[in-house]
């Protein structure tokens, strides 16, 4: 009874020790630091950069709506950069799916020797720096560009073609960043896909196409859903990017966030941008959320 | 059409031309700095003019550096060995501490049953959840805010709190796939809980420690924008000073030195990548 009790505490003073230090970094490395930034975002900027600590909704009124009257101004260009952030990162979602998924079917058809051996190789420019990635697009894009050189060298084209500072050049390279975090979680639904109900619906008469729509498709939905999510997260707040190679021509709410921190100094208005990012991605997680619960409880059943 | 199928000849050769374009575009990008550092034109690097290593020999320093086109868009390898260094001593640092916390959080995790398990397993998912630029302001207003100054402690810091999350991750998978008939043993044999631990399970989970140490290590090494916020003057990492020179243009240095940084991180990723998959 007494040795019991003696395990039993010292297991969870074993406990402790161990959560202790994730507890502490995260609570206030992470946690702590968030939550500051949501009490900046509603703080008034100070004149000489810093904080007033005064009530101040008007950093979202700046971007929503409600400015300050003669002091701030509404400009409809924060939202409409915002809801332009929320077309490339939806453009680059859906490109990076169509992308890999036929790619994951290609893998999985593979012997397990092969199959680790070209799945190491997908994964591992992901390794390469971000910088150097984006580098390489720009030498790929840019009007002296090897792209270029190759079409005017070959007599296609006279004029080089403006392919850089777009938001083709920035959906481009966002795919390109993106697309392991795109082909895992796509490839290890359709690894385990189970193809007897595939030749059961051929069986039955259907043609490649219902085939694919009515079984193959919501079979890998699951895979399709959490790749787009993680896609779409990185995407979205995704400042590095658009400051490449969308030039002064593409602006994405995260090059704002950036100019305001360290640039204009207006970090209420900063954090009011990143929040409304935050907001975005937890409404995306939480779609995702009760979508996985909801197939689960399913599954139960 | 897929396995199980036995796929058509059309559908295969369709298959595996669309692979092969999927691998192009994965590595034709990557090729092409290569290529490109090795040419000796100077001013369009799309024009080739003769192969030459000047542009290593300005990294590595050597003969040729006050030579070259553009001296003044050029970094002295002194330069860039101090932020290599920096960015190592962060790396090693941040890969160090963030295993020791995220080894420690997955084994309390998957080795001991308590109230709160499940807000554990969700707040270690929200640091690789949150997106860079997020994490990256609320560190910079926090560091500002509590007083520190901004240096290499402060980039170690921000590194640990979301690298603890990716280490946590590798270690757990190694944890649950782990027979947990050993431990038991052990501890029926007598050995107590810490020295079951340092002898029976720390050696089987160690490919996994080891995985995430050195993915940890490349994600700090590679990282760009935590960093750019909480970095201070003085505190330069190699991705900040490639940044700065991409700001100012494109030149063949930075090529060569893409070069020098691919080849180091996919060094370190097979390493990585081997040791995870080895069966024990």
């Amino acid at each position: 009874m007494i040795a019991g009790d003696t395990v039993r505490s010292r297991r969870r003073r074993a406990l402790l020790l161990l959560l202790a230090p994730i507890t502490l970094m995260l609570g206030v490395f992470f946690l702590i630091p968030l939550g500051i930034m949501v009490v900046y975002s509603f703080l008034e900027p100070g004149l000489y950069g810093g904080v007033e600590w005064n009530w101040y909704p008007y950093n979202y009124g700046r971007i929503l709506g409600w400015p300050l009257n003669d002091y701030e101004e509404f400009d409809p260009i924060y939202l409409s950069i915002f809801l332009g952030s929320l077309k490339v990162a939806c453009l680059t979602v859906l490109f990076s799916l169509l992308i890999c998924y036929p790619a994951a079917f290609w893998v999985s058809r593979m012997s397990e020797r092969r199959k680790t051996f070209v799945l190491f190789l997908i994964m591992l420019p992901f390794f390469a720096n971000l910088l150097v990635r984006i580098y390489a697009w720009l030498l790929l894009l840019r009007p002296t560009g090897f792209i270029n050189t190759l079409l005017q060298s070959a007599g296609l084209i006279a004029q080089p073609l403006d392919m850089l500072f777009s938001n083709f050049a920035v959906i481009v390279g966002m795919v390109y960043i993106f697309t392991p975090f795109m082909f895992l979680p796509i490839y290890a639904n359709v690894e385990k896909l189970d193809y007897s109900l595939i030749r059961a619906s051929q069986d039955l008469g259907a043609t490649p196409l219902q085939t694919f729509l009515r079984v193959i498709l919501p079979l890998t939905a699951p895979g399709i859903a959490g790749g787009s999510v993680i896609v779409f997260i990185p995407a979205l707040g995704n400042f590095i990017v658009p400051a490449f190679l969308g030039g002064s021509k593409v602006q994405m709410t995260g090059n704002l966030i950036e100019r305001s921190f360290l640039q204009s100094r207006d970090w209420p208005f900063g954090a009011a941008l990143a929040l409304l990012i935050m907001a975005s991605v937890v409404l995306v997680l939480m779609i995702q959320f009760t979508r996985t619960a909801r197939a689960q409880a399913r599954g139960a059943v | 059409m897929f396995r199980g199928f036995r796929p058509g000849k059309l559908w295969s050769a369709l298959f595996n031309s669309y692979g092969f374009l999927f691998l192009a575009f994965l590595y034709m990008p990557l090729a092409l700095i290569v290529v490109y550092s090795f040419n000796a034109n100077p001013i369009n690097m799309a024009v080739w003019t003769g192969f030459t290593l000047d542009w290593y020999a300005t990294i590595f320093g050597g003969a040729g550096v006050e030579g070259t086109f553009d001296v003044a868009f050029t970094e002295s390898p002194e330069r860039i060995f101090e932020v290599v260094k920096n960015s190592f001593l962060v790396a090693t640092t941040a890969a160090s501490i963030s295993t020791l916390i995220g080894t420690a959080t997955a084994v309390a995790l998957a080795r001991y049953r308590f109230a709160g398990k499940r807000f554990y397993q969700a707040l270690l998912l929200l640091p690789m959840l949150v997106p860079d630029i997020v994490l990256g302001i609320a560190l910079l207003i926090f560091f500002v805010g509590a007083g520190f100054h901004l240096s290499l402690l402060t980039i170690v810091i921000g590194h640990v709190t979301f690298l603890s999350s990716y280490v946590f991750v590798v270690v757990s998978s190694r944890l649950a796939g782990m027979d947990t008939t050993l431990e038991q043993a052990s501890a029926d044999l007598g050995a107590g809980a810490l020295t079951t631990f340092r002898r029976v399970t720390l050696p089987l989970i160690m490919p996994g420690v080891l995985g995430g140490f050195l993915l940890a290590f490349i994600i700090s090494l590679d990282d760009v924008v935590i960093t750019y916020f909480i970095a201070g003057v003085g505190s330069q990492t190699l991705p900040l000073l490639i940044l700065a020179m991409m700001r100012r243009g494109l030149r063949p240095q930075i090529t060569a030195l893409a070069v020098v940084i691919i080849l180091f991180s996919f060094a370190v990723a097979t390493v990585g990548m081997l040791l995870r998959n080895r069966k024990s």
